[in-house]
């Protein structure tokens, strides 16, 4: 109780609400504009955070992070690029809301569910920190591939007409993952002795490459639209959040469960926000009435995909406060922040430093709070990028990706990769190949690699596979994803 | 003013043949390509410590992909004969209606091209400045407009990354 006392005592000052509500602000920005990245943002954040008391910084950061986790909405909704790798999902459905004249309530909603899930996931943290941290870190590496391949084909399903073209985008994204060095050896693969093959293509490029470069050729085919200066959105936009509220809360239960699902795939370390809005919209189209609707614009795809990425939020704190295992680069960072704080991550965290730990879980509930403030007040002046007319927004966006992709590394080869990604993005948009397989391929690629191989390596035996109840069961959802998806194709051609 | 019917079903059925075509000859590079991946990767070194080597997994999704690519291949090639032959000058059309996407593609390979050279502060200007009149910023006052954007996206961005976040952007020979 005194732990509790004490951090709310040194939570609740006007300096430490102030910073976190500048890391709210910066972190909404950062990942709305295509290019710029939550990491990005964390970690251009930590510096500034050395000079604070542990918990205002630590606090700062998780407001970056919160504020991060929503802001990529931003871009998915209006642009139809998504700001960060969790808001993929995001784009299947607010995208063509906000295509469908309706950008206010894509974004309203997409805040609700983000807030929702924010909450939920802090809930979660406190009551079931412990237990979570230890079935997440029980799994072993036949566990994560075959959650790896699970992931695969949930995305493979989920998107575009053709199955055959879901899965065939996302071996690519595998194969160019495997460009550069091997992951466990380091050996160089398909480099040809070049410099800009040499450290392989980063996911954040492709990521970039792909949505941002393919989607803005798009918006300038048109050619009398782009020049007569038509904006994104040639109709009204309004914005009622009262509306969206409802709305969001009329799914009580799609709410909880893909929040739910956001805060065990969050937990799962190494997994985090990129597969968890996808298996979330997965789950929720398929608990649906109306799962033929998803794709065109339904509020439910948008609440499925924004409260499953932002409760990763408070899942990947779960291993990082119970076991000192970070489960994503951004818990990395906020790892290594408590530690420039003299403060040792692991088991002991919660007995030794009671007042810090509270602390965070309850800076998880106040970011959500300042997130829910910063973005119902800022969404009017983003809902003005629809009316910027498509000759402005498509050069001034490319050069986003062009700063965001170079300054990843600091690197200019990184910026011809993201050309040769974009090039090959617009001709798999053209062909209607779907785009989020191949990213998600180049983000699991590298960890499904690396399980099977040290899978086989601790034993050679392949049935393990099979034979390990968590690694069967991952493996069966697997088939019947690809089985139901294949089936309900099958039933809609021939209906 | 109605579309003629006739234009319209030939329209339709020029996109289905030239989707089927465009399908089974990218699909055909890529297996070639792939195919060549998938024997390269043979040579990469096997481990003493492990059973699989640096090439296994690199083969085993090079495999799936070539099956993949006929299966698609395959797909197309039984939709073709219930298309008609593409009218002549189809690929013109398309390249014309695709003609903006494809100049500011055009653009943004020689700004990336200029990068080295111009810096990132004068090859972005640049780069916004002519796509911007390219789609369409061609009035005065438009004009007027685009050239303040592309002030502030360029010159401007570099400096917010110097001298805020640190972050040198591409100063080229000239800079």
């Amino acid at each position: 109780m005194d732990a509790l006392l004490s951090s709310i005592d040194q939570l609740f000052t006007l300096s430490t609400l102030l910073t976190m509500l500048i890391g709210v602000i910066a972190g909404v920005v950062a990942a709305a504009i295509p290019g710029f990245t939550i990491t990005m943002a964390i970690v251009l954040t930590q510096p500034l955070t050395f000079q604070m008391p542990p918990l205002q910084g630590i606090a700062t950061m998780l407001a970056v992070y919160v504020g991060g986790s929503t802001g990529g909405l931003i871009s998915a909704a209006l642009l139809g690029i998504p700001g960060t790798p969790s808001s993929v999902a995001t784009t299947f459905d607010a995208y063509p809301m906000a295509r469908n004249g309706e950008p206010g309530r894509a974004l309203a909603i997409g805040v609700w569910a983000s807030f929702f899930g924010a909450v939920i996931s802090a809930i979660v943290l406190i009551l079931a920190a412990p237990p979570l941290a230890l079935v997440a870190v029980k799994l072993g590496a036949w566990e994560y591939f075959s959650l790896i391949v699970f992931a695969m084909t949930v995305v493979a399903s989920l998107v575009g007409r053709s199955v055959l073209r879901g899965l065939m985008s996302g071996l690519l994204g595998l194969l160019l993952a495997s460009i550069g060095p091997d992951p466990m050896m380091g050996i160089p693969r398909f480099t040809f002795d070049t410099d800009l093959l040499a450290a392989g293509f980063p996911f954040l490029v492709v990521l970039i490459g792909i949505f941002a470069v393919s989607q803005l050729l798009g918006e300038v085919e048109d050619a009398d639209q782009v020049r007569h200066g038509k904006a994104l959105i040639a109709s009204q936009v309004s914005f009622r959040p009262l509306d969206a509220l409802r709305e969001t809360l009329m799914r009580p239960l799609g709410l909880l469960r893909s929040s739910l699902v956001g805060v065990f795939i969050g937990a799962v370390p190494g997994a985090g926000g990129s597969i968890a809005n996808l298996i979330a919209y997965d789950q929720a189209r398929r608990a649906s009435k109306t799962p033929e609707k998803f794709g065109t614009g339904t509020a439910e795809g948008v609440v499925a995909s924004e409260s499953g990425n932002s409760s990763t939020a408070g899942g990947g704190l779960i291993p990082l406060i119970a076991l000192g295992i970070p489960g994503s680069a951004v818990d990395a960072v906020l790892m290594a922040s408590l530690m420039i704080h003299g403060i040792s991550i692991g088991p002991r965290l919660i007995m030794d430093h009671a007042d810090l730990v509270y602390g965070m879980f309850l800076a998880m509930f106040v970011a959500a709070f300042l997130m829910l403030a910063v973005c119902m007040t800022s969404m009017r002046l983003f809902l003005k990028v629809t009316r910027v007319p498509r000759y402005v927004i498509v050069p001034v966006v490319l050069t986003c990706c062009v700063i965001g992709a170079y300054a990843l590394n600091n690197r200019l080869t990184d910026v011809y990769l993201l050309l040769g990604v974009g090039l090959l993005g617009y001709i798999l948009n053209k062909l209607h190949y779907p785009l989020a397989p191949l990213v998600l391929g180049v983000i699991l690629g590298p960890i499904a690699e690396t399980n099977l191989r040290r899978a086989l390596m601790t034993n050679e035996d392949w049935s393990l596979f099979f034979t390990r109840p968590i690694s069967l069961a991952l493996l069966t959802l697997a088939v019947i994803s690809v089985v139901m998806t294949l089936r309900h194709r099958w039933r809609t051609r021939s209906a | 003013m109605s579309a003629d019917p006739t234009s319209t079903a030939r329209s339709d059925s020029d996109r289905a043949r030239g989707s089927a075509l465009a399908h089974v000859i990218f699909n055909a590079l890529l297996a070639i390509g792939f195919a060549l991946l998938f024997w390269r990767a043979g040579d990469l070194p096997a481990s003493m410590w492990e059973p699989l080597g640096s090439g296994s997994f690199p083969r085993l999704v090079l495999g799936a992909l070539i099956c993949f690519n006929l299966a698609i291949i395959v797909e197309q090639l039984r939709r073709l004969p219930h298309t008609s032959a593409l009218a002549p000058g189809s690929i013109r059309r398309w390249l014309w209606q695709h003609r903006l996407a494809l100049a500011v593609l055009a653009l943004l390979t020689l700004y990336l091209l200029a990068l080295p050279w111009l810096g990132f502060a004068l090859a972005s200007l640049s780069f916004l400045l002519a796509t911007q009149i390219l789609l369409g910023a061609r009035s005065p006052r438009r004009l007027g407009v685009a050239g303040v954007i592309a002030l502030v996206f360029s010159f401007g961005l570099a400096w917010v990354f110097a001298d805020v976040f640190g972050i040198m952007l591409p100063a080229g020979v000239l800079g």
